[in-house]
């Protein structure tokens, strides 16, 4: 287990090297020369070599590639090129509306979906299956744009449910007055997509040989359902949640941009619109570094929920 | 939105207030807010430090400049502000001298030890050397380049030695007592007073910058200023709060109305109030249109400008639609002091050079554009056609002047068929000797640049050219641009200022790589121009800009578009507000009423 | 690739040559259950029918003239009936004629030669104003130009141009007051939009799943079939790809490929979107390798290609399907966000996702029948889409329910 563990740190290296080689290229071939805009609207030659000197862009590549490898290794990655603020800071500040919104969209996504999907396996082939699913399929097949323009215009501005927009000071403030809205568009989007995926992981449970093994014993079938079913069912969807996080924290820049949330996903578009090379490298490496840790860590899980889960 | 809205209760812990700590500036009410939504993302709170507008908005709230502008007065009037009045201006414009208002402080920090800390004649110097310092890299350095007495040397010796050295006189910036500073110019310039109103020119303390600089020099994050408002929470392109700054002299409301007819009620709302009246500023941004609309209508927020996508939602051409008008919405609309105009790159080898065949071929360009569609569909209506190349409330401007340039495709396909632009197999016209010809029109990739890409798509369909449009990021199109690498973009210019000079200097042969993005070099022009750097405000030199208007639409390095309508609404209960066309932030001049 | 798109019911190439392969009847055994699944060919024969409609206007027989003005501007749909206000948005301020109102003020002479002043007076067929005259007289004198022959070349011709040329602009086309589904800002069809629009849309999809799929089933094959280093070469760049947050990819890979047009936003996709089909085929090829038609196939002195590819991928190549049409879902809705990130398509193209991005702001001013055509179009087609999906995984292979991530 230990020696697992250790195997699996290990390999992150070459992954890590690999993520800061390809964001170096590619954001270095794209130009991002912020120096232009820098210096302002009316600027000479001079000025602008001034700016690049102090951003460090006019160094040899091999330099500033070592820079920033230097940089994730004492995870310090400087300050903004467009507000002078610590990259950290930036970071750490936005993450909490991030969080604020995606840690309770994913419990509730997440409750919702097991309870539904598990109703609808229950019941599986039935006309109510067949139409949930449907409706499932109508619903995945709406753009998020739409969800949200529309739900910002009818609940929150048309019938006055929700304020349009905005982000406070108080976490409980935000989390029951300003997250609800962006909640219940990131459930309707989110939701029709994991019913049925844990639909199906319910229907290979349920073909499983234990289960008929249990009912042979006479177990009732609700007690089967949710204590033998779900809890195996509970590995493909614990790892299936892990790997979504990282995700979802760049993923929700739309939710963030139309109800103003000040939150990683929107920063990230600032950063790139503005040529912001120690944001967009900080992102990027700390979310390399979550999506790993996630899936380490979702396999851990897997080995604890299911001891026949065998580590190569 | 808890406010309390007992005004005999408000009054009476004010006057206590005043009267038992004779706080200067005890009229701000605390619970008086403005809420205020911002499209775009700021970037600090350093006078010298930043160059966007929003930036720009708050430092005006919390720094103070020499001088600004009465804020009824149109056209723009300077007014002293730090000073205590106008500079008395000698030696034919090239000598300014300014008396600082005693007795004004710096709102306390720690930098200060303890002390009170008093405006000083050398805060200004020190900040207009700050413009310099390429330590600090102010994007508004050109305010003052080349223009005072020893300050270009004292930058070049800081490039050589690494550092400013802010203790060495300079003999431009005279400090000829604890209060009064005498500027020096190179050359005469009537423009001075003007610079010395914009908010980059505001007096920073020396203190605070060495206490908190970051590695280029700026202080960000932490602005202690003498002006009506102080930071009081700061979320980075989130929320900006400000709140009345305890410290700061206050003034009484005592401006006199123009001819605007709504100016009457402005003044009976606030006259001889005591200023600043609201205590807390609290801005959010809000990129999005539809957010920013929707929260003004749900009286989220106190004021909004509101720009041409949604406009039809709440104005009927020039008036508020009657639903707005009903509840009581105010709406503060003028033309702003800004043109929007497309430019060809004159050293570009397809549409540049003042050769004949190339000047037709931008003219029939200039002519195949359908301003008047761009203004009616793209801007729903909430633009003018922009005639002259300085726009309305900046000095200068000529408002019976109109263009020649107008839209004419059939002339703009007769002109090419002149000049030997004829069609090919595929019914897209060539070069005179036959290569192919392609535009490339750059634009930003947001939904004003598909807009823009789609007016001129049509633009060159009509007179056959084929058109590529290249997009990409901002910084990348500003870089490109300043190389002269672009071949045509549409540009918008407002006022730093509202002097002619700051819009006729974007021809100027001398600003290449600046800001004369066309990269144009016309002789002619040029030679009009440094006659106009000579003179003072004057119908003499007012002939020489039409002059030189003639001659944008004679060479067509440009196809003037339009100035837009700046359209700021403001809820019933917002008092005495009139958006001032330089002016950012006009929190201090107004008030709030309760809700209803 | 092309074996598998072979007509149902052929019997893959590799199956004849090795006994122990999958039965051969699994595509007609496929067929047949497909057929047998009511809401699987009731989505097979929509989205059927959107291909035919992509091709019909990819051909140009409808909706070729898209981009022409037919109506007002923001023309309501027919069945709402023309808007009372007027249908355009009030110009206040900005009379149509303003912009040709012009004409040089007598105010404003000045001694700026304009190089093509007569030429262009003439061009517009209208009489030189007399103070224009004048001031060319008093020109005269003072500047010489220094291309006088040329201008008096240009004026030789001139009158032949005003006379054929100079014609005052035809008279404004009368604009349709009201379009079966409405009008766009410009004034054009929105039902002809939607088709249009579709037409890209769906190429954007499939094609850009079918470069995803590809390189992933190439990746794959690879590093199943290989193992060792080449397993690990692979392995470690699917780690990496899938570890950098994909809007940074898609926002990257944008800006290195500039902006060229429709086969950008194929790329920008199926170069960002192959992580998902590499995982899967790599475990069908790990699988496969061992079995005994691959070892048979060894014996028999078969190339590695030609085990790879002739004997190993017609036994995968049901899951390669079934890839392809998730990720044609998944991609035609990925264009949205791309036209919401300013990478969608050129300006004389349209697709559901710049019609969506232009309807953003048209809901809140009461113009919704864009929205509502595109944002349906889109739904309907992505439905069918799925359902088939669904139906033709359950036909092709049952184990595999459930693999739609997207």
């Amino acid at each position: 287990m230990t020696a697992y563990i250790i195997r699996r740190l290990w390999q992150m290296i070459p992954t890590m090297l690999g993520v800061i080689l390809l964001v170096f290229v590619l954001f270095n071939w794209v130009g991002g020369d912020p120096a232009y805009v820098l210096a302002g609207k009316i600027s000479n030659q001079e000025q602008i070599d001034n700016i690049r000197r102090q951003l460090g862009v006019d160094q040899p590549m091999w330099v500033q590639l070592w820079i920033f490898i230097k940089q994730v290794l004492t995870a310090d990655f400087g300050a903004s090129w467009s507000t002078n603020e610590k990259v950290g800071h930036i970071l750490a500040t936005r993450l909490g509306p991030s969080l604020t919104v995606l840690v309770p969209l994913l419990i509730l996504e997440t409750l919702f979906a097991i309870a539904l999907s598990l109703a609808v396996a229950y019941v599986r082939g039935s006309l109510t299956d067949r139409v949930v699913m449907i409706v499932c399929t109508v619903g995945l097949s709406i753009s998020i744009l739409v969800y949200i323009i529309v739900f910002q215009y009818f609940f929150a501005y048309k019938l006055g449910w929700f304020p349009v927009q905005g982000w406070g000071n108080g976490f409980v403030e935000n989390l029951f007055v300003y997250s609800a809205l962006p909640i219940l568009i990131g459930l309707t989007v989110s939701i029709a997509p994991s019913l049925r995926l844990y639909r199906t992981f319910f229907l290979d449970e349920i073909n499983q040989d234990y289960v008929r093994t249990a009912r042979a014993k006479g177990l009732s079938e609700n007690r089967i359902m949710w204590v033998h079913v779900l809890r195996n069912a509970s590995i493909p969807i614990i790892t299936n949640l892990m790997s979504s996080l990282p995700g979802l924290l760049l993923g929700s820049f739309l939710i963030e941009r139309f109800f103003s949330i000040p939150g990683i996903g929107r920063e990230v578009i600032l950063a790139v619109e503005r040529s912001d090379f120690p944001v967009i490298k900080a992102i990027t490496v700390y979310v390399a570094f979550a999506t790993m840790a996630t899936n380490l860590l979702a396999d851990l899980m897997y080995k604890a929920v299911d001891p026949r889960v065998q580590f190569k | 939105m808890t406010e309390l809205r007992n005004l005999p209760a408000r009054l009476a812990l004010a006057a206590l207030a005043a009267a038992a700590l004779a706080l200067p500036a005890a009229a701000a009410d605390m619970n008086k807010v403005i809420h205020h939504a911002f499209p775009a993302a700021e970037t600090g709170f350093d006078p010298q430090g930043i160059s966007d507008l929003y930036s720009g908005t708050v430092v005006q709230a919390i720094f103070e400049t020499l001088l600004t502008y009465d804020y009824l007065a149109r056209p723009s009037k300077l007014a002293p502000m730090a000073a205590e009045a106008l500079p008395q201006v000698t030696d034919d414009g090239k000598t300014y001298t300014f008396k600082v208002r005693k007795g004004v402080y710096f709102t306390p920090d720690p930098a200060f030890k303890g002390q009170k800390r008093e405006l000083v004649a050398n805060d200004f110097a020190y900040s207009l050397k700050r413009l310099v310092d390429p330590r600090v890299r102010s994007p508004y350095a050109f305010l003052v380049e080349g223009k005072i007495v020893g300050l270009d040397e004292a930058a070049e010796a800081a490039k050589k030695s690494g550092r400013f050295d802010y203790d060495a006189k300079i003999a431009g910036l005279e400090i000829v007592d604890r209060h009064t500073l005498r500027i020096r110019l190179k050359a005469t310039d009537y423009g001075l007073a003007y610079v010395l109103a914009h908010e980059p020119t505001s007096a920073v303390a020396r203190e605070v910058v060495e206490a908190y600089a970051d590695e280029s020099g700026r202080v960000q994050s932490n602005p202690v200023g003498t002006g009506a408002y102080k930071l009081a929470k700061w979320v980075h392109s989130s929320k900006i709060s400000l709140e009345a700054n305890p410290d700061y002299r206050g003034f009484v409301w005592d401006f006199k109305a123009g001819s605007d007819p709504d100016d009457a009620r402005i003044v009976r709302e606030m006259k001889g109030r005591k200023m600043p009246q609201v205590g807390r500023i609290e801005i959010s941004i809000m990129e999005e249109d539809q957010a920013r609309l929707l929260a003004f209508q749900g009286g989220e927020i106190d004021l909004e400008n509101m720009e041409g996508p949604l406009a039809p939602n709440v104005l009927d051409g020039g008036k508020l639609r009657p639903e707005f008008a009903a509840k009581g919405v105010k709406l503060s609309r003028f033309v702003d002091p800004e043109i929007t105009y497309h430019f060809w790159n004159l050293q570009d080898p397809v549409v540049g050079g003042l050769s004949k065949d190339k000047i037709a071929l931008r003219r029939a360009m200039a002519m195949s554009y359908n301003v008047g569609e761009e203004i009616k569909v793209v801007r729903n209506g909430q633009a003018v056609e922009a005639q002259y190349p300085i726009p309305p409330g900046v000095v200068g401007h000529e408002p019976a002047y109109r263009s020649s340039v107008r839209y004419d495709p059939a002339g703009a396909n007769a002109l090419l068929d002149k000049f030997g632009y004829r069609k090919g197999a595929d019914g897209f016209r060539t070069l005179p000797d036959g290569k192919p010809l392609l535009i490339r029109y750059a634009s930003r990739p947001d939904s004003l640049g598909r807009l823009q890409d789609e007016m001129w798509k049509k633009a060159f369909d009509s007179i056959a050219i084929r058109m590529e449009v290249q997009k990409d990021r901002f910084p990348e199109l500003v870089k490109a641009e300043k190389e002269c690498k672009l071949q045509m973009r549409t540009a918008a210019w407002i006022a730093d200022y509202p002097d002619a000079d700051n819009f006729m200097q974007l021809l100027y042969s001398k600003n290449i790589h600046q800001s004369n993005n066309a990269c144009a070099s016309i002789p002619e022009y040029d030679r009009l121009y440094e006659q106009s750097l000579r003179m003072p405000d004057s119908p003499a030199r007012n002939k020489l800009y039409v002059e030189m208007a003639k001659l944008i639409e004679a060479y067509a390095p440009w196809r003037l578009d339009i100035s837009r309508y700046r359209n700021m609404l403001a809820q019933p209960w917002v008092l005495g507000f009139k958006k001032h066309p330089i002016l950012h932030a006009e929190w201090q001049y107004i008030d709030v009423g309760p809700k209803k | 690739m092309t074996t598998t798109t072979a007509a149902p019911g052929t019997p893959a190439a590799g199956a004849h040559a090795v006994p122990h392969t999958v039965s051969p009847g699994l595509w007609a055994l496929g067929w047949k259950r497909l057929k047998s699944d009511h809401v699987g060919m009731v989505s097979l024969a929509i989205v059927a029918a959107f291909i035919v409609m992509m091709i019909l206007s990819g051909v140009g027989l409808v909706a070729g003239d898209w981009s022409k003005e037919l109506g007002v501007n923001y023309a309501p749909p027919s069945f709402i009936g023309a808007d009372i206000e007027g249908g355009t948005p009030a110009a206040a301020g900005v009379a149509p004629g303003a912009t040709a109102a012009g004409g040089p003020a007598s105010s404003y002479q000045s001694s700026v030669v304009d190089p093509l002043a007569d030429v262009l007076a003439e061009l517009r067929g209208e009489a030189k104003p007399a103070a224009a005259a004048e001031a060319d007289a008093a020109d005269a004198g003072k500047s010489v130009d220094p291309l006088a022959d040329v201008m008096a070349d240009i004026k030789a011709g001139a009158a032949k141009a005003a006379a054929s040329g100079g014609a005052p602009a035809a008279a404004v086309e009368a604009r349709a007051p009201t379009l079966l589904l409405g009008g766009d800002k410009w004034g054009r069809d929105v039902l002809k939009k939607t088709i249009k629009g579709s037409q890209t849309s769906i190429f954007v999809g499939l094609a850009a799943a079918a470069v995803a799929v590809f390189l992933g089933t190439l990746f794959g094959a690879l590093a199943g079939y290989y193992g060792n280093w080449v397993d690990d070469l692979f392995n470690w760049f699917y780690a990496v790809f899938s570890s950098i947050p994909y809007l940074l990819l898609i926002l990257a890979v944008a800006a290195v490929l500039q902006q060229k047009g429709i086969l950008t936003i194929v790329l920008i996709l199926g170069l960002t979107g192959w992580t998902g089909t590499f995982r899967l085929i790599r475990g069908e090829y790990l699988k496969h390798k061992a079995r005994e038609y691959v070892q048979a196939a060894d014996a028999i002195g078969a190339s590695h290609a030609r085990r790879m590819f002739v004997h190993i991928f017609p036994n995968v190549s049901h899951v390669v399907l079934v890839q392809l049409s998730i990720y044609a879902v998944g991609f035609i809705k990925a264009e949205v966000i791309l036209s919401f990130l300013g990478f969608g398509v050129p300006v004389d193209v349209v697709s559901w996702g710049s019609m969506l991005n232009e309807a953003q702001n048209e809901l809140i001013l009461g113009k919704w029948w864009q929205l509502a055509a595109a944002g349906t179009a889109m739904a309907l087609l992505v439905t069918a889409f799925s359902l088939f999906t669904d139906a033709l995984r359950d036909a092709l292979d049952p184990k595999l329910k459930g693999r739609a991530g997207m």
